[in-house]
């Protein structure tokens, strides 16, 4: 019997080494190790063994039993990570080949561009308001210190409606109906549509947007002004940008700047894109115009504030450099997609 | 406005590089559009006298020329020309020279015969005949003697002068003169500015002998100043009036044209001058036209007038249009004997709108638009007269008329310096701020911190405190302004409601594939009868431009639809295959009287086209957008959809909204060849049903019971019918209606469909048992059997 044992053993291992996949492992575990397997036989076999050599050979069936387990184990677990290998190796992937994602869509640039802006003021504690489009002279002129025989109103060719309604030529008019509706301290954006009859081209459209803001308060400066628009260019443009101011005129503003920052393209050296003058011009701005305050029931004894503009689809086509405003209207997916 | 840089130098000494001086006036406000250096055109040209000519030994038209340019040895050039002379003076281009054509000159041989540079003709320096008397003479140019051989070229054409174009801002009319730009730049360099001080002799008699002057509108003409000047003797001006004129662009006529165009480009203020044989009845009358005048103006083109237009009248007709352009008849020629000169301020709006009514223009006109100051006319007429007898043009008449309504006095502004700081927010010392103001010609003392400044009439800019502080800061320096970070309140930046929910709907389309767009927000009034609106459809109730720049432009929009067509018709004839977009804008409804404002409507549009796109994808695009509030569709009729395939959008019993495929009646007009699809939404009917917050609900913590129907019906019943039925039937513990098919054609009867529908129960108390879901499902087959919606077996 112990040699039958041995033979048993030394059958099984060499049985065991010859096994390839599940199937066979299987058949093996149910050969030698299931309830009907050469063991269990042996074991029934000791009933004709006597008592004394019993113990010693169920011990040394059972010795060899497990050696057979452990193996069998061994053999699997070799063989469970071969065929992951297999798998693994099986599975490979050009992974070059393009990724699969659902279509996305996206803003249009400029309101990308708005959203980055509102941001920015935000931050600094500017509520975003909106204003009608359809203004009234009032709003859009008169109350912005522009009488009806002001040469400023040749700046802008307004599209009217009736002799008192217009498109609204700039977004100033909403400075008005907030300073109207809410008393200092004030500081608010107004994003939003203008109107102005110019010929469509690669630089005018009679549609374009306009960013206003407005502050007032006590104590508000021409510095403060600089600050607000600094904090603006440095994160618009960068953290080094410089920002220049140059005197201009609008009637709504007294003193008026035009607001220039050295230009992101070349760092203020001279370009192409700032016609080597290493500025472009990014806003018009000032001090809000006493008479303006006052017709708004603001002490401008009291307070003082400023406004600024800023052209929304220029920022838009500088820092995306779009060489056509039309394109930004047009609609082409081809233009939209690439944003 | 173009001026040269000889001309300014006339009044300040410029001391400075033309970049540095552009740069200064730029910080001051004057902003340089263009600077023209003439002299860059022509390099190494002289004046050169022809001291020996022979013929060319190999040639029967070449002459070889010994030429004197002014060195100490003569220099051979070979040329062409055959009106050459000994003795004649001429421009040679020498060895290496460039000329205004684009040419460069280098030495050559000309038939085995050394040419060390070539002589010029007019059109080879780019020169007309009225540039340089000859010019368009065929050959060489032959100078006139009064220059010695060596000199530059450039200095006899005057080319050694560079033109600045300043811009001028719209509230200094004071600075559209050579003058008045010439104080900037004075004030600019710390320089002092040498303002003509006008003087003449005059001749004696009386003006009244000559011309009687009224004026009958003063509103549109506050002050009408006239001179008359006899015995004119009418010749070419002199060559430095001459070439100030050319330099702004103008053409010399004779001196007393020349002298009316001269002094309107030095004062800024424009003059006239009427040929006092022409004007009949000796009198002069200043008032509105009557409609139906009519009168031929200098250019020869003839005028209709109305009674808003201001002209200066003779006894019988209109010879002038105010301020605009004269009329023929009283032209100065060269025969006139006696001239009445005028001097006025015309009512800026009303030259505006006269001009743009007769479609002129002019340099006259364009000053009067801007403002001219009622004070400068008078300087400007001494100035006229000055010139008259310096170029002993004329004899001087005694004897002004000036008809005004009473001239303003200089005005005084007190304001604190202190003020002024508050508001820059910078300090600058006192007594340069008085330096400043007084250099500007604004006459200013200070005494205990306060200033005291006199404003004349030509600065009528200059109203108070602000406008004081801007003068003293923009010549002060803008660099001084140092930025400094918002202080005050803290104030929290808030977005409003609207923007706030129209973001969050635009951040979901963006997740759905969806792209924004922007369009004008005027479309055609014909848009209406493309989408085939019936004539009493409430969108054709529109608000209309007066001015539009076309009629495709012509009305504000009250749907969105149209401009979206155009949008995907532009993207589709581009061959772009596939189109998801967007928009939000404003609908512009009419006011019911016309005289106020339009409600302004917040609307987001949708269209789709290209593969896999079809009813149901908008319609998911558009159920999502109502997630969260009890949206319900129904079939609908809009006349550019497809009669079948098309549903409003209910919240309660509002429609909101519309969607659908496109019809093809009207895809095709678009040139689509596929189908479309568009929504339309009103936004804020939509935000108004939009839960306030939503409220947590328990997970559920007992299994569900699934029943699924099957059942046939009418193929009209729609879905959604009897989904609401089973709801309303199934009650309490019916948590879901789920439909999972439809269908029609072979095993069901003609007429007929078969639905399918998932039902999920479920009850927060325990699992449920048959005998808990049975009433409600047999509700439920008895209220879907009134429908004629039956189970299938």
């Amino acid at each position: 019997m112990k040699d039958k044992l041995q033979a048993l053993h030394a059958e099984a291992m060499a049985a065991l080494a010859t096994l390839g996949n599940a199937r066979e492992l299987e058949e093996f575990r149910v050969k030698y190790l299931g309830k009907k397997s050469v063991f269990s036989e042996l074991l029934r076999g000791l009933g004709g063994l006597s008592p004394e050599e019993r113990p010693a050979m169920g011990q040394a069936i059972n010795a060899t039993k497990a050696t057979v387990e452990e193996a069998l184990a061994a053999r699997e677990a070799e063989i469970l990570a071969a065929a992951r290998a297999q798998q693994l190796l099986d599975e490979r992937l050009d992974v070059t080949m393009p990724g699969k994602a659902a279509p996305v869509g996206g803003l249009h640039p400029l309101n990308a561009v708005l959203n980055d802006l509102i941001d920015i003021f935000r931050s600094m504690g500017f509520d975003v308001v909106d204003g009608p489009e359809v203004e009234t002279d009032h709003y859009n002129f008169e109350a912005l210190n522009v009488p009806a025989d002001h040469p400023a109103r040749d700046m802008q060719d307004t599209f009217y409606l009736t002799d008192n309604l217009l498109l609204r030529t700039q977004t100033s008019a909403a400075q008005i109906r907030t300073m109207e509706d809410r008393k200092p301290p004030i500081r608010i954006l107004c994003p939003g549509r203008v109107y102005r009859a110019d010929e469509v081209d690669a630089t005018h459209s009679p549609v374009f947007h306009q960013v206003e803001g407005l502050v007032v308060d006590k104590g508000i400066t021409l510095c403060d002004l600089k600050g607000v628009l600094e904090q603006f260019a440095h994160e618009m443009y960068g953290e080094g940008t410089e920002v220049r101011f140059r005197p201009s005129f609008f009637p709504f503003t007294e003193p008026s700047v035009e607001v220039d920052v050295s230009c992101p393209e070349c760092g203020g050296k001279g370009c192409r894109v700032c016609k080597g003058s290493g500025w472009i011009e990014i806003l018009g701005a000032g001090m809000v115009h006493p008479r303006v305050l006052a017709g708004c029931g603001i002490d401008p004894e009291e307070y003082s504030g400023f406004a600024f503009g800023i052209g929304l689809d220029r920022l838009t086509t500088t820092r995306h450099k779009i060489s056509d405003i039309r394109l930004l209207f047009e609609n082409d997916l081809r233009f939209l997609n690439q944003f | 406005m173009k001026v040269s840089l000889n001309w300014l130098k006339r009044y300040v000494d410029i001391d400075v590089s033309t970049e540095e001086l552009c740069r200064r006036m730029t910080m001051a406000g004057f902003e340089v559009d263009g600077v023209e250096d003439l002299a860059d055109t022509m390099r190494n040209v002289v004046a050169a006298r022809l001291v020996k000519l022979e013929k060319h030994p190999d040639s029967d038209h070449l002459q070889i020329c010994q030429m004197d340019v002014g060195a100490d040895e003569l220099v051979q050039i070979v040329t062409g020309a055959q009106n050459v002379f000994e003795g004649a003076l001429v421009p040679a281009a020498l060895h290496d020279s460039d000329l205004p054509c684009g040419v460069h000159i280098k030495k050559g041989k000309l038939r085995g015969v050394p040419s060390n540079g070539m002589l010029c003709s007019g059109e080879e320096l780019c020169l007309k005949e009225s540039d340089y008397p000859g010019a368009e003479v065929n050959g060489i140019l032959i100078l006139k003697e009064d220059a010695a051989p060596g000199t530059d070229m450039r200095e006899i054409l005057h080319l050694n002068d560079v033109i600045i174009d300043f811009s001028v801002l719209a509230n200094r009319p004071d600075c559209q003169s050579v003058l008045g730009l010439a104080r900037e730049v004075a004030v600019v360099l710390n320089k002092e500015l040498k303002r003509p001080v006008p003087s003449y002799k005059t001749v004696g008699g009386s003006i009244h002998d000559h011309i009687a002057v009224s004026v009958k509108d003063f509103d549109l003409c506050p002050r009408y100043l006239g001179r008359v000047v006899t015995n004119l003797r009418v010749a070419p001006s002199p060559d430095w009036m001459q070439q100030c004129l050319k330099s702004a662009g103008m053409r010399p006529i004779n001196n007393i044209v020349d002298i009316t165009n001269f002094v309107m480009l030095e004062t800024g203020q424009p003059m006239h001058a009427f040929d006092l044989q022409d004007v009949k009845g000796a009198e002069i009358i200043v008032r509105r036209a009557a409609t139906g005048e009519q009168i031929t103006t200098l250019d020869g083109k003839e005028h209709n007038l109305t009674d808003d237009m201001l002209v200066i009248c003779d006894a019988e007709s209109p010879s002038c249009i105010a301020g605009i352009m004269g009329g023929q008849e009283s032209e100065i020629e060269d025969d006139t004997k006696a001239l009445f000169f005028e001097a006025a301020k015309f009512r800026r709006d009303s030259v505006r709108r006269t001009g743009r009514a007769l479609g002129i223009h002019t340099e006259s006109s364009g000053r009067f638009e801007k403002g001219v100051d009622i004070v400068n006319t008078a300087y400007a007429m001494e100035r006229a007269l000055q010139l008259i007898d310096e170029l002993d043009a004329g004899d001087i008449i005694d004897g002004t008329i000036d008809l005004n309504n009473g001239l303003p006095e200089d005005r005084v502004l007190t304001v604190k310096a202190a003020d002024i700081e508050a508001l820059l927010g910078v300090s600058i010392p006192t007594e340069t701020m008085v330096d400043i103001l007084n250099r500007l010609a604004l006459p200013t003392t200070e005494e205990g911190g306060v200033l005291t400044c006199r404003i004349p009439s030509i600065r009528d800019d200059i109203e108070g405190r602000a406008d004081i502080a801007e003068e003293v800061m923009r010549i002060y320096g803008y660099d001084h302004i140092i930025g400094t970070p918002m202080k005050g309140a803290v104030l929290r930046g808030t977005l409003t409601d609207e923007r706030r929910k129209t973001d969050r709907l635009k951040a979901l389309l963006i997740g759905q594939g969806v792209r924004e767009i922007t369009t004008y927000s005027f479309i055609n009034r014909k848009a209406a009868d493309v989408l085939m609106l019936p004539e009493d459809d409430i969108r054709r109730d529109v608000v209309a431009l007066r001015n539009p720049l076309s009629e495709e432009f012509g009305v504000m929009r009250t749907q969105l639809f149209t401009s979206m067509l155009t949008v995907l018709a532009t993207n589709y004839n581009r061959k772009n295959t596939a189109a998801r977009l967007f928009e939000t804008s404003r609908l512009f409804i009419p006011n019911e009287d016309a005289a106020l404002q339009p409600e302004e409507r917040p609307a987001l549009c949708l269209g789709f086209y290209g593969d896999g796109e079809d009813f149901f994808t908008m319609k998911g695009t558009v159920e999502l957008l109502c997630r969260g509030t009890r949206a319900r569709f129904t079939a609908s009729g809009e006349p550019f959809l497809h009669p079948g395939r098309q549903a409003a959008v209910w919240l309660g019993d509002e429609a909101i909204g519309v969607f659908g495929e496109v019809h093809p009646d009207v895809a095709e007009k678009y040139g689509f060849g596929t189908r479309v699809y568009v929504a339309q939404l009103e936004l804020p009917l939509l935000f108004a049903a939009e839960k306030p917050l939503v409220r947590y609900q328990p997970l559920p913590r007992f299994p569900a019971v699934e029943r699924d129907l099957a059942l046939l019906c009418d193929e009209d019943l729609p879905v959604g019918e009897i989904a609401d039925i089973i709801r309303r039937a199934g009650g309490r513990l019916l948590e879901s209606v789920t439909l999972f098919d439809v269908y029609k054609g072979a095993q069901i009867e003609a007429g007929k469909k078969s639905v399918a529908f998932s039902l999920t129960f479920r009850s927060s108390e325990g699992t449920l048992t048959d005998e808990q879901i049975s009433p409600a499902m047999n509700k439920i087959f008895k209220n879907l059997k009134e429908k004629d919606c039956i189970l299938r077996t």
